[in-house]
């Protein structure tokens, strides 16, 4: 696998998704429709890359400003791309 | 006489190991030794026998010979014949005849010299002895230290006192320990005696080894003043207060009720009720324990989603131990205000048990006594149920908040995760901002897609088509191979249908 799932970092990153919280969250936007089982496990996928894109692209914008802390200017900028990217 | 054979034998004015062991086996020649002990009386008998001691075969000590010399009667050889035989095999026997043989009285002086004999005696026949199960038992640990300090008694004279000195060290260290053993087992004579004898304060055992010594717990002490004044601050800056009822309250109560008080002008500036102060005292400290209890953990719980201040989470942290009535009513006072109205909402637990809480706290205003346990722990939960379903209509924006923080908070970790660089939290903030946006967006394309296809609920396809559109799958990557990649493998298997056995595949497509 190109993307481990084993965290190598102190802190553990949960891996579990959070059905309920996404399942919550699609209601309240949109209580006419409904979301099936393994979808919202989709939607996880499409978050976890969306975050990673987003993340990638603050870095990115760090670097070329050479900060050594990322601040909300470079996750401003990079939120504009990425959404722009997002959007179906 | 003793005495004399001793200085006579020595010629040393300071009384040695040997010269106190002669005098034992002087004074406790009376006594008939135990079994062992027969043979070689029997060898001591058949020794005196013949006039002269010089056939003992101990060419290792000069003074049996010396002793022999000096004997002038059957007595004194029968003495030496004991003493010679006894030194002739070895400290040990000597000790073990001393032993079986001492009489209850004071063998011991209250000399310092005395005192480290009768342990090694003790010790060693311990050591030898499987027999003497109480004085071995006893004294299993002196083996150890007194071991080295008996190996050195063995030589010559001019050492003696080296290892008496040796000795009384082994022996000091081990007396602490003796002493326990001791105590344990049946008081026998001799054991009795030793403990009598050794007038040498123990050290203690921690100052011997320092390694055993327990410190005592450090309570965290809570700084009391501090804590009032932080509330008197926060509650004079949240509320107004009522001068004269917290100044009452304190003047007459103890410290933690000056803390509960402080709280009280909040509550009683929020709340209206607050006549029955002094008959509800009692009844407060309990149900207050309850509030404490369940308003920490909110507390905690409000604090892991975010949406209460750090006031509350420091306080509740700072006063668990002193009086968690106060950490509950403070917080609850400071925020009463905003959430009297915003009491009906919330399902979630943590508002629940505020609300309660605060509904509590115009009926008990007295605060909480010592901690007790949680005897009303059925009490709190009542209300609960009841106040709840009137009030879920209308959710307020803080209940709203806090599982959708706790939901975003997970993505943002893994944001930080990925970008693996420290971040502000402005930046933070920023990017639960834009996961806001992000899910909005990502709602109102499913539901076009969903609409698209005729159906009312979103579906995997929906999804998939999603993905491609936003460029993640293409005919390169599949959406199978995305799954795979970032998802674990309980998610991968529900995901990816797959071929079993018999003809199936799960999940069935």
């Amino acid at each position: 696998m190109a993307f481990s799932t084993t965290v190598s970092q102190r802190k553990h990153i949960k891996r579990k998704a959070p059905r309920g919280f996404l399942k919550r969250v699609f209601k309240r936007q949109k209580p006419h429709l409904r979301l099936e089982t393994r979808g919202d496990l989709l939607v996880h996928l499409n978050c976890l890359l969306f975050v990673h894109r987003l993340a990638e692209e603050t870095r990115m914008n760090a670097f070329e400003n050479k900060c050594g802390v990322i601040k909300k200017e470079h996750v401003q900028a990079a939120a504009k791309v990425i959404l722009k990217k997002s959007r179906g | 006489m003793a005495e004399a054979m001793a200085d006579s034998y020595d010629g040393d004015s300071e009384p040695t190991t040997r010269t106190l062991l002669r005098r034992v086996l002087d004074t406790a020649d009376t006594r008939t030794p135990r079994r062992r002990r027969s043979a070689r009386v029997g060898a001591q008998k058949a020794l005196l026998e013949p006039p002269s001691s010089r056939r003992l075969s101990s060419p290792t000590k000069m003074n049996v010979r010396r002793r022999s010399h000096r004997v002038r009667s059957f007595g004194r050889l029968a003495h030496v014949h004991t003493s010679g035989n006894v030194e002739e095999q070895t400290p040990r026997t000597l000790l073990k005849n001393i032993l079986l043989t001492a009489p209850e009285s004071s063998i011991m002086r209250p000399e310092s010299v005395v005192k480290p004999v009768p342990t090694p005696q003790v010790v060693q026949s311990s050591r030898r002895d499987s027999s003497r199960g109480s004085l071995e038992l006893q004294l299993p640990e002196l083996e150890p230290s007194t071991t080295l300090a008996l190996g050195l008694l063995a030589p010559g004279r001019r050492k003696q006192r080296l290892r008496l000195s040796v000795f009384q060290q082994g022996v000091d260290q081990g007396l602490p320990l003796s002493q326990e053993p001791r105590g344990n087992a049946s008081a026998s004579s001799l054991t009795s005696s030793l403990n009598l004898t050794f007038a040498t304060p123990l050290q203690p055992q921690s100052v011997q080894r320092p390694g055993l010594a327990r410190r005592p717990p450090t309570h965290r002490a809570v700084d009391v003043g501090a804590f009032l004044q932080d509330l008197r601050d926060t509650s004079l800056a949240l509320a107004s207060p009522d001068p004269g009822k917290p100044a009452q309250l304190l003047a007459g109560k103890a410290k933690k009720v000056d803390a509960h008080a402080v709280s009280f002008p909040n509550n009683s500036s929020t709340i209206s009720g607050e006549d029955g102060v002094e008959p509800l005292q009692d009844g407060v400290d309990e149900e207050a324990e309850e509030r404490m209890e369940e308003s920490l953990s909110v507390s905690e719980v409000m604090d892991t989603t975010g949406t209460q201040g750090s006031v509350r989470t420091e306080k509740s942290k700072r006063h668990r131990e002193m009086s968690e009535a106060v950490e509950a009513k403070e917080p609850e006072g400071s925020s009463g205000d905003e959430d009297i109205s915003g009491r009906t909402a919330s399902p979630e637990l943590a508002s629940s048990t505020t609300e309660f809480l605060q509904a509590r706290q115009p009926q008990f205003l007295e605060p909480a006594l010592p901690p007790r346990t949680a005897v009303l722990s059925s009490e709190p939960l009542e209300p609960l149920p009841t106040r709840l379903p009137p009030r879920a209509r209308t959710p307020g924006p803080r209940p709203r908040q806090d599982p959708h923080k706790t939901g975003l908070s997970h993505y943002v970790k893994l944001f930080s995760f990925y970008a693996k660089m420290p971040m502000e939290k402005k930046a933070l903030e920023m990017v639960e901002k834009c996961l806001d946006k992000y899910f909005q967006h990502l709602c109102d394309d499913l539901e076009v897609f969903a609409a698209h296809a005729g159906r009312k609920t979103v579906k995997p396809e929906d999804l998939e088509l999603l993905m491609r559109r936003q460029g993640l799958v293409n005919d390169q990557v599949s959406l199978h191979v995305l799954v795979e990649r970032y998802l674990p493998l309980e998610y991968r298997q529900l995901l990816i249908p797959c071929a079993f056995s018999g003809n199936s595949v799960f999940p069935a497509q």
